[in-house]
């Protein structure tokens, strides 16, 4: 701003309808910012991808691996017990997310009656995991597992699994 | 025929002008009532009252098309013909040219106003207007860029002033983006597949998708603000230097900074890291062109008081400052995984639309009409209220969005204490936004009221009766 040659005019304005332009030196905090942009968007793609190697496919494997240690997956097969403290909270998921298309009587509406005899998957308490641990895509059965998560899946599970004896007779 | 006067030799073509600001008006009426009805149903979404043409995925298309292609557009090429003319000392090249643009230009929105209501549609944001009407686009525009060009031509000056070097940015970078994004093999008159497909479609749209933002309502935005800001300022334009690094910079930068828009996707990772940086680096050249337009008005500021165009001229820039800061940020890859695919992203892109595009837009309407119809603006009060208007509704708009946005972004990720997602039915995050649509809903209506009192300002300064137009006279309220 010191500049003495500042607000000096150009002398274009005959050619630019009456618009003056001064000759003023560009802000020096504006040059300091673009050349900090500049250096510093250098720097970080050299070092992302040649110092440090980051990568985006790196940092998935490093968040699944702390995952892996921090919720251990259940084992293949296994099953919740069924105490009183998971029949309890597997109704509640079964109230909030199986009603539509199950029925609160478990007697079916979109979904098969779920307390027939009939299992169309199988009907030991390690199939009905599975069963809405994978879902069954061709008949509209979502995958429960990334919604609900492995321990909820196993404790809706066991509630299903243990309301097998119908309360009353049902054609369905 | 309006009588020559001393300031406008009628050499100059101002119907073609007065034609694209009416169009502008119309235009944007209607992309921004599209607008708010669309934020009607995601607040309420029983206002689609279950008609198919007018649901949220096809008047959305219809929206961002409206505005930026027929508000934007038409603004832009008014500025033009007005500016260029001046700036070059001759009439256009061609008033048929002049005129087939015209036409031509309103044909094609009236057909995408057609089209995308019905659902056809090539599912390219931005780019979702069917062959036929991409060809049109490219005829029309080559037949612009040959009136443009054709005007250099015959100029009468020998210094190309600022403002043309962006109008030129726009007019050569505009159809090889639409053409090179448009490439489709044709099925039937309303089908069309593209030559491009999987991550290579994305990227090429996204480089289109960006470039729109950075060509179509960044540089031809800050001609018309090197043309106008200055002649409503009455002042000399700040820096002649700043003007041509932050051109060069904002052309030669932009270009590369689409994978922005794909960053933590399918892209390969040194294609972000370049999308990232050089979003970075285009902070300064963004700046560059706030800088010069708002110290420009040293020793104008007075003036702001009483003046509504730079009112808008002001706050216009300052929201392209804003918003040139915020996309930046939003490209560092910790930043953007947190916003992206939120409202946060929808609040961005209006601070800039409206902030921006929007009240350059007003400033540079106010300033013409009374110029392009020889008599006083009808009412410097409305368009002062008009002003107020749309700051009180760009403020709602952003800020409810940033905060919404950031609701979004966080329920997204939250996780539990068994590593599960908190919230992984979409319903529970939506249902938490609703407060913030309402609130954007509300931003929106006092935006669109703004372009309502413009209108009939606009029509009474036009059309109004000759008795109320004494110079500077206060209108009748």
């Amino acid at each position: 701003m010191s500049d003495q040659n500042h607000d000096k005019i150009m002398g274009h304005a005959a050619d630019n309808d009456g618009i003056e332009e001064y000759d003023n030196a560009l802000p020096n905090w504006w040059v300091g910012l673009f050349l900090f942009c500049i250096v510093w968007g250098i720097g970080y793609a050299v070092d992302y991808h040649f110092i440090s190697h980051r990568s985006q496919a790196g940092y998935y494997d490093v968040e699944m691996a702390e995952a892996a240690v921090k919720w251990p997956a259940p084992a293949a097969g296994s099953v919740a017990p069924l105490t009183p403290e998971v029949l309890a909270e597997g109704k509640e998921i079964f109230t909030q997310n199986c009603v539509a298309c199950h029925g609160a009587d478990m007697h079916g509406k979109i979904g098969p009656n779920l307390v027939d005899d009939v299992w169309i998957h199988g009907g030991t308490q390690a199939d009905i995991t599975k069963t809405i641990t994978t879902g069954v895509k061709e008949k509209g059965m979502p995958t429960w597992e990334p919604i609900l998560g492995p321990d909820r899946v196993a404790k809706v599970a066991a509630y299903v699994f243990s309301s097998k004896e119908p309360p009353s007779p049902s054609p369905q | 025929m309006d009588q020559p006067s001393p300031t406008v030799p009628a050499v100059y073509d101002d119907a073609i002008v007065k034609k694209f600001a009416w169009a502008t008006m119309i235009w944007g009426f209607v992309g921004m009532l599209v607008g708010v009805i669309i934020a009607l149903e995601l607040a309420y979404w029983p206002t689609n009252l279950s008609i198919p043409y007018i649901t949220f995925g096809r008047l959305r298309p219809l929206h961002t098309n409206a505005v930026i292609f027929a508000f934007g557009g038409n603004i832009v090429f008014a500025g033009i013909y007005y500016s260029m003319q001046r700036l070059m000392k001759v009439r256009m090249w061609n008033d048929i040219l002049s005129n087939f643009h015209f036409w031509g230009w309103q044909a094609i929105i009236v057909s995408a106003a057609l089209t995308l209501p019905l659902g056809l549609t090539e599912g390219k944001e931005y780019a979702e207007l069917i062959w036929p009407i991409d060809v049109a686009i490219a005829v029309v525009w080559v037949a612009f860029a040959i009136n443009f060009f054709g005007t250099i031509a015959i100029r009468k000056v020998a210094h190309l002033y600022v403002a043309i070097w962006f109008y030129m940015s726009f007019v050569i970078t505009i159809p090889v983006l639409h053409i090179v994004n448009s490439l489709a093999v044709p099925a039937t008159l309303t089908r069309s597949y593209p030559i491009y497909s999987g991550m290579t479609d994305a990227l090429v749209q996204w480089w289109y998708g960006h470039n729109a933002v950075g060509f179509f309502l960044t540089t031809p935005f800050l001609g018309l603000m090197y043309y106008f800001l200055p002649r409503a300022a009455e002042r000399p334009v700040y820096s002649y230097r700043l003007s041509i690094i932050h051109f060069w910079g904002l052309v030669f930068l932009y270009i590369w900074a689409g994978p922005h828009h794909l960053l933590y996707s399918g892209l390969p990772d040194w294609a972000q890291t370049l999308g990232m940086v050089f979003s970075i680096m285009l902070l300064a050249p963004s700046w560059g062109g706030m800088l010069n337009g708002l110290l420009t008005l040293r020793g104008a500021w007075d003036r702001l008081r009483t003046d509504p165009v730079l009112k808008f001229y002001v706050v216009g820039v300052s929201f392209y400052g804003m918003s040139t800061f915020e996309g930046p940020m939003m490209s560092i890859r910790a930043v953007n995984a947190l916003a992206h695919y939120t409202s946060w992203v929808v609040g961005h892109v209006h601070s800039g639309a409206l902030g921006w595009n929007g009240m350059v837009t007003f400033g540079t309407l106010y300033w013409l009409l009374p110029r392009l119809y020889k008599r006083p603006l009808y009412s410097t009060d409305l368009a002062t209220l008009h002003f107020w208007i749309a700051t009180i509704g760009i403020v709602l708009y952003t800020i409810s969005m940033w905060a919404g946005g950031l609701n979004e972004g966080l329920m997204a990720r939250a996780i539990d204490d068994h590593g599960q997602l908190l919230y992984p039915m979409w319903k529970d995050i939506i249902t938490r936004l609703q407060p913030f649509y309402w609130v954007r809903f509300g931003g929106g209506l006092l935006f669109l009221s703004g372009v309502v009192l413009m209108l009939f300002n606009a029509a009474m300064t036009a059309f109004g009766p000759t008795t109320q137009s004494a110079p500077g006279a206060a209108p009748a309220k």
